[in-house]
């Protein structure tokens, strides 16, 4: 199977249309009608990644996230950049193909991204979330207990949180990536990947800072990209073995880049 | 309900006279907000389009003014500071009302990014608003303008609180020689030095020798950090995007290269820039105090 066909039965099974027109959501490197050999799964198809699927014969990535380190992929000012050479050099000499599904992912319903963001924040009944944030309700407790509690969960090292740690929070919105949702009035804590901390189109940060100003229990919960992103490709991995059986697929972690 | 500008036809007026010092107002005329806004625009010269950051956001520009505040942003805290150092006159760097729009209108719902923002009659947002009114405050964001001044504040500001000031390479450049340290104990040392909490985060060679840095406050874009980064040994930003310029220096460690970024918040990383505005601000407004008031590191962690 040729990884052209691959990405065919990808969207044959999404069950919701695919946007050809995403620029997004298309071949990044390597030849597409190579022949697959294995294919992994990823956040984001990083350097070190990619050498660990070429490590484990894997020589097809679908990543969730960019190649070229911006969001478009847009190599015209990186033609001469040493680690852009060397990145696609070591794709292209073991046969490897790298295709990215983002825009797609989150059309599907569930949306694997965060169904597994909410697994592994520790939040219950998410198994057939979508990009929509939904209000989830947890027991009672403060937001500097709950952050403890998702921090150990996740295992994110980068971890921040804003607002009353002593805040007494139930009402969660969860969000990943780039997409962490807007606080709102029935909210007590925002969990998402990142945002851009201020001047954006909504400043969660320093809103709840305000709110704890005003001893309102509002709180934000930053895990990191990679971390809120990562989980959701162990799901895509399990649903692709769902209509591909004779090609080994794995699930290869990015993994968190901060120390 | 925003001023987003003063009166355009006035400013037309003195915009010619940039350089000199405009409409000295010495003794008998009060000084008003708007006063004080026309003698910051004419010193820092530039086109200040209504549609522009930069404008008043908050409390009536005729006020008269007691004393100046400068902050990276008029968090609620920072505004009950300013209070208490009696100034009534906010300048801030980043957002009063949670965005980019700055309470002009309530900010539009994006497909899948969560539930509409707020509108005026938001809780935090009116509490805010009341805060300002009862207590006379008058804030205006100065962006866009400071930035742009030529002797760039904001580098030199965060090298300054960081003591770096002497190890500029050169006076038009942001990249600092700094004495030898590895990459982790230069983030204990950025962490110390500018009170942060938990914002620092770090990526690359924790073991790198650290001397040749570049300091970037605010967001860094990827075309800046695929030009700079091979030259210097850290880049110290307020904030990058991690799908792009984390991902970039997470690359560059697994292709080998001993360097790190580390992202120190945009805030924080902005904190000392205002506070250089502040001291400029002496020069520029006499007749009434200008302090500057730390917005501090916004975040923390848990240790479990």
């Amino acid at each position: 199977m040729t990884a052209r066909e691959v990405v065919e039965l990808i969207k044959k099974n999404g069950g919701v249309p695919f946007n050809e027109r995403s620029y997004r959501d298309t071949f990044k490197l390597g030849n597409p009608d190579s022949t697959v050999r294995g294919i992994a799964t990823t956040m984001m198809a990083t350097f070190a990644m990619l050498k660990r699927a070429q490590a484990a014969g894997l020589n097809m990535v679908v990543s969730h996230e960019d190649t070229f380190w911006n969001d478009r992929d847009d190599v015209k000012d990186l033609t001469e950049n040493p680690l852009y050479k060397l990145k696609t050099e070591f794709v292209l000499k073991n046969d490897m193909i790298v295709w990215r599904d983002h825009d797609h992912m989150h059309s599907m319903k569930p949306d694997f991204i965060v169904v597994g963001e909410l697994r592994s924040v520790g939040i219950k009944g998410g198994e057939n979330a979508t990009m929509s944030p939904r209000l989830y309700t947890i027991p009672e407790t403060s937001l500097g207990e709950f952050a403890a509690q998702v921090k150990r969960l996740t295992g994110s090292r980068a971890f921040r949180c804003a607002g009353d740690p002593k805040a007494r929070v139930s009402k969660i919105l969860v969000g990943p990536g780039y997409a962490t949702p807007r606080m709102t009035a029935e909210a007590d804590v925002v969990i998402g990947g990142e945002q851009q901390e201020a001047d954006g189109g909504f400043d969660n940060v320093e809103y709840v800072m305000d709110a704890a100003s005003l001893g309102m229990a509002k709180g934000v919960i930053m895990l990191g990209h990679v971390v809120s992103e990562e989980p959701g490709m162990e799901d895509y991995a399990n649903w692709m073995r769902t209509f591909i059986h004779d090609i080994p697929i794995q699930f290869v972690p990015a993994q968190e880049p901060y120390w | 309900m925003m001023r987003a500008h003063i009166s355009r036809r006035r400013f037309a007026l003195i915009a010619g006279t940039a350089g000199v010092t405009p409409l000295a107002v010495v003794g008998a005329e009060p000084l008003t907000a708007e006063a004080v806004v026309r003698r910051i625009q004419a010193e820092l010269g530039g086109d200040w389009p209504a549609t522009g950051p930069d404008g008043f956001k908050a409390g009536d520009p005729s006020t008269v003014v007691k004393g100046i505040a400068t902050t990276a942003m008029a968090t609620l805290d920072v505004l009950k500071q300013a209070v208490k150092a009696n100034t009534n006159l906010v300048l801030t760097y980043e957002p009063t009302f949670y965005g980019r729009a700055d309470g002009r209108t309530p900010a539009a719902s994006g497909a899948g990014r969560g539930p509409a923002g707020f509108g005026a009659d938001d809780p935090v947002v009116k509490a805010k608003r009341e805060f300002t009114e009862k207590n006379g405050l008058v804030v205006f964001r100065l962006r866009d303008h400071w930035q742009a001044r030529k002797e760039n504040d904001m580098v030199s500001g965060l090298a300054g609180a960081l003591g770096w000031s002497k190890y500029r390479v050169k006076s038009d450049d942001a990249r600092y020689d700094i004495p030898p340290a590895t990459a982790e104990e230069t983030a204990a040392f950025i962490r110390s030095k500018l009170n942060l909490r938990g914002g620092l985060r770090a990526v690359g060679d924790r073991k790198a020798t650290v001397r040749r840095v570049l300091l970037y406050p605010g967001a860094m874009t990827p075309a800046i950090m695929w030009q700079r980064y091979s030259e210097v040994d850290l880049i110290v930003a307020g904030e990058v995007r991690e799908w792009e310029n984390t991902h970039y220096a997470a690359d560059i460690f697994a292709a080998g290269e001993k360097r790190a970024l580390m992202t120190i918040g945009r805030v924080v990383s902005e904190d000392p820039g205002m506070r250089a505005c502040a001291e400029w601000l002496k020069t520029v407004v006499k007749e009434v105090p200008a302090t500057w008031i730390g917005a501090g590191d916004p975040y923390w962690r848990v240790n479990s």
